[in-house]
């Protein structure tokens, strides 16, 4: 048991008992499915289908754009009956045909091959955030790595998807993690779970005790406190590495993944099989048979919930994710997402609206459970008098959004919610002044994409060229000026290529910092930098084009 | 938005029952006080509480905000019962009604009303009246133990309507122990003051068990987490300390830490006054902070100032203190240390 702690912390009902007692099953085929072109951080996917086309499981139906994003495909075999800017639906034939990629051997085939795989099976974490697993994976290219922590803590209450994952997978999880492990250069794997798991803790350690592992895998027990399972709580928790302030945990060396996630990294290059489908817990006082199934992407919530026993009458609301920080959905005609983990159909009685808000008396309950050791009854007075550098002193943007003020406010005041609107309202006046800052970049997009066609279309002339004059002799031009220009351009390149790596570095970092947001202005600066290297080969080419033809005269 | 309430589970109270267990936690004060003062005691508590409360519903009215929900929280109610715990038990009606409309009015809703207010609404009535009455704020008489003749004194109905002819007045005045320690003289040294028996029978040993009530009624909150530790620890401990240090240097001259801690508001102020969540500093070091400098004004004021208790002047100019505490002692999480130091070397691009 570690001995380290991260501070603050709440011990909410845990009501996982309605949903961990009842065996893994899968839920029946749909005979539609939406899916979102969005279910992913970054950029929305692009439809690569048309209406009416026939599509297998598994057949590419949207592919990713720009770098922080994923590719999407069918979760069902069947028709496309409806492709918008949104979402793309399919109406199944009932065949169930799949189509899967050629499996891999994750000791054997190269890093490469394994990261475009990942790429190619539309992989995104299944744990909320929906950080597209193949950028998270090419962390090492940027940052050393020296453990990769698998977040089985599933502090949420309710929520019971990664304690059936790991009861049912625990081996396949565990090959998982040593393939991302693998891929990022991690030596060490430690699986983080609380206590409240014996099932899991079980499995794992059967699992581990049966099988060959090159890197050490160490598994952490941890007391059941929300939020443990916050990114920074597990990694103090587990390691006693403290994530910077707006760092990553790749900062301390460290990079978390869901056992969802390491899941279907692991199916995709084992079995070839895209990510389609998800284990969701369903749960709530309002379905009679509780419990977690295997569902394919894009199946209505509705038809879900109703084959759990869904009571209308008794159904107050449901809720995607957990109870403390999870959203109420406004129509059940939603589709479930790669991020969906837990569906809670509750009753009135069971999670109750809040009562009326009352004034705050700064009692400080709020500030003994932070786990960021905020001061949130200060930012709860600053954000709703819109002090925004007041804010930012109080280190607002440290708030993990856990809701554990929330809880113990005697108050009844939403205070999560006075920090997302505020940070909101900040990020929405970064954005206003960063707008000019995009015009200048999509300028300077047009102008490399400009330079980049007319190097290609010279280096191509002078491709040409050289092909037609190798027999006959040219005109003489200027001896030493190609060798001095070669250099000098093969120096651009590199500067070139190293822009391109540092464009995908930060906007990396910035999509991992905050998935929920887009990140135009940054894709732009990646696709100029991508434009100037593509102009620096196609100059390089011409030059070397040159060269030869000089070199095949003399 | 997060759906789950602590107190909609069972596991933590609502604002209202915060207020209300502080009331709860100061009756074996007040049963003390009562035992040793009279009746008067809980005629003051009960006609502060009740006329707080229908000040508070008279301004809501005005402000035209809901009266029930105000009402409800029990906060006027609990700044009733702390203003007529700190009076003396001869105070007539007129008295406490204008120290609850300072507290409650001015003090509280003209700032804005529960949670706005940055004095401690009871103390602010209390300094009200102290300086503007100081005849009647000194009105202690020497405590006796409760018997039937004191329980039914002819004198109470007269102090609750506030007709008590002047010479009665003279009559049942007694200085406190504090006071009468204050104005010893110069030239008396401690002990022959001690020596010359300065005070009824039983007078300290009265206060002292007043305040051990306060003490277990204080403990029972934090037990209860009601209230944190610091601001109290910090106010007791710091006065202890002062206290100590004026004592040895010249223990013929100034009180000793015990008697500090055992006579006047000193238990009272550092578990139901000074913790005022709304008019204290916010985070835990501010906190200590604030405690600390409470404890070294009250200590200031009855050593050196003109008053001999000084709990609610301390606690109104460590309010002033407040805005400037909560400024600078943000805390710094985790994440902000060491942040260089922990990370690995990144990789050059």
């Amino acid at each position: 048991m570690p001995a380290y702690e991260f501070p603050g912390g709440i011990y909410p009902p845990e009501r996982k008992a309605r949903s961990n007692q009842s065996p893994l099953q899968a839920a029946p085929l749909p005979s539609q499915v939406t899916l979102p072109l969005k279910q992913h951080a970054g950029n929305p996917a692009t439809p690569c289908v048309v209406v009416g086309e026939n599509v297998n499981v598994g057949s590419l139906i949207a592919q990713r754009n720009g770098m922080i994003s994923a590719h999407l495909h069918a979760s069902i075999s069947g028709t496309v009956t409806h492709v918008d800017d949104t979402a793309i639906t399919i109406e199944a034939d009932g065949l169930d045909r799949w189509e899967t990629l050629p499996p891999l051997d994750w000791r054997t085939a190269a890093p490469a091959a394994l990261l475009e795989r990942l790429e190619s099976s539309g992989l995104a974490g299944l744990g909320g955030a929906g950080f597209p697993t193949h950028i998270k994976a090419k962390v090492a290219e940027h940052n050393v790595i020296d453990t990769l922590v698998i977040n089985a803590a599933e502090c949420e209450p309710y929520i019971t998807a990664d304690d059936l994952t790991l009861r049912h997978y625990a081996a396949d999880v565990l090959e998982g993690a040593q393939l991302i492990a693998r891929l990022c250069g991690a030596q060490t794997i430690v699986i983080g779970i609380e206590d409240n798991k014996p099932e899991a803790i079980s499995a794992l350690t059967q699992a581990l005790s049966q099988m060959q592992h090159p890197a050490t895998i160490a598994l952490k027990v941890i007391e059941t406190r929300y939020p443990s399972g916050g990114e920074r709580q597990l990694i103090k928790k587990v390691l006693n590495r403290d994530v910077p302030s707006g760092g990553l945990p790749a900062d301390v060396g460290t990079l978390c993944h869901n056992p969802g996630t390491l899941l279907a990294a692991f199916h995709a290059v084992r079995d070839g099989k895209p990510l389609v489908e998800r284990i969701v817990t369903l749960t709530g006082d309002a379905i009679s048979r509780p419990g977690n199934v295997w569902v394919r992407l894009g199946t209505p919530v509705a038809s879900l919930l109703k084959g759990a026993g869904l009571d209308p009458h008794q159904l107050h609301q449901v809720i995607v994710g957990g109870p403390m920080m999870g959203t109420p959905l406004t129509t059940l005609d939603t589709p479930v997402t790669k991020t969906t983990n837990c569906l809670i159909a509750a009753t009135l009685a069971e999670l109750p609206p809040a009562p009326v808000e009352s004034p705050c008396i700064r009692c400080g309950a709020c500030e003994l459970v932070c786990p960021a050791q905020l001061l949130p009854q200060q930012l709860h007075w600053y954000a709703r008098a819109e002090s925004d550098s007041t804010l930012e002193t109080l280190n607002l943007f440290d708030c993990i959004e856990c809701g554990a003020c929330s809880f113990v406010c005697p108050s009844f005041i939403p205070l999560v919610e006075d920090y997302r609107s505020a940070k909101q309202r900040i990020r929405l006046k970064q954005i206003e002044s960063a707008k000019a800052e995009h015009a200048k970049h999509r300028f300077e997009f047009r102008q490399a994409r400009i330079a980049r066609e007319d190097a290609e279309k010279k280096a191509r002339r002078q491709a040409r060229l050289a092909h037609t004059q190798k027999s006959a002799p040219s005109s003489a031009g200027d001896d030493a000026a190609p060798e001095a220009d070669l250099r000098s351009l093969r120096i651009a390149q590199t500067a070139a290529k190293a822009a391109v790596k540092k464009a995908e570095k930060v906007l990396a970092r910035a999509a991992e910092q905050a998935p929920k947001q887009r990140f135009e202005d940054l894709e732009t600066q990646l696709a100029t930098a991508q434009e100037n290297l593509k102009a620096a080969e196609a100059r390089l080419a011409e030059a070397r084009a040159n060269a030869t033809q000089k070199d095949s005269t003399i | 938005m997060s759906m789950m309430h602590a107190s909609q589970v069972g596991a933590a109270p609502s604002t209202a029952h915060l207020m209300r267990w502080v009331i709860v936690a100061t009756l074996p004060g007040i049963a003390a006080m009562t035992y040793y003062f009279g009746l008067g005691v809980i005629s003051n508590v009960l006609l502060a509480g009740l006329l707080a409360v229908g000040a508070e519903a008279l301004i809501m009215t005005l402000r035209q905000r809901p009266v029930r929900p105000a009402l409800q929280d029990s906060s006027a109610l609990l700044t009733g019962v702390l203003l007529g715990i700190s009076l003396p038990p001869a105070s007539p009606w007129w008295l406490i009604a204008v120290g609850v409309l300072a507290a409650v009015v001015v003090a509280k809703q003209l700032y804005g009303g529960l949670g706005h207010n940055p004095f401690n609404p009871a103390m602010v009535g209390y300094a009200l009246l102290l300086v503007s009455f100081p005849t009647y704020m000194t009105l202690w008489a020497p405590p006796q133990p409760l018997s039937i003749e004191t329980l039914f004194s002819p004198t109470l109905w007269a102090q609750i309507i506030g007709m008590l002819p002047p010479t009665a007045l003279d009559a049942l005045s007694g200085a406190t122990p504090l006071d009468t320690f204050k104005h010893k003289g110069e030239a008396v040294l401690a002990s022959e003051f001690w020596a010359s028996q300065p005070l009824p029978e039983g007078t300290l040993s009265a206060w002292r068990n007043v305040a051990l009530a306060w003490l277990a009624g204080g403990l029972a909150l934090i037990a209860k987490r009601i209230i944190s530790w610091h601001i109290p620890v910090a106010m007791l401990s710091s006065m202890t300390l002062l206290a100590a240090l004026f004592y040895a240097s010249d223990p013929s001259h100034f009180a000793s830490p015990l008697f500090h801690l055992l006579t006047g508001a000193t238990l009272f102020g550092a578990f139901f006054i000074a913790t005022d969540p709304v008019s204290a500093a916010t985070s835990q070091r501010g906190k200590l902070i604030y405690g600390v400098g409470i404890g070294v004004l009250v200590i200031i004021i009855r050593t050196l100032g003109g008053y001999p208790d000084a709990v609610a002047f301390a606690v109104l100019l460590m309010n002033v203190c407040v805005p400037l505490l909560d400024l600078y002692t943000v805390p710094r999480p985790n994440s902000h240390y060491n942040a260089a130091a922990q990370s690995k070397p990144s990789k050059p691009l």
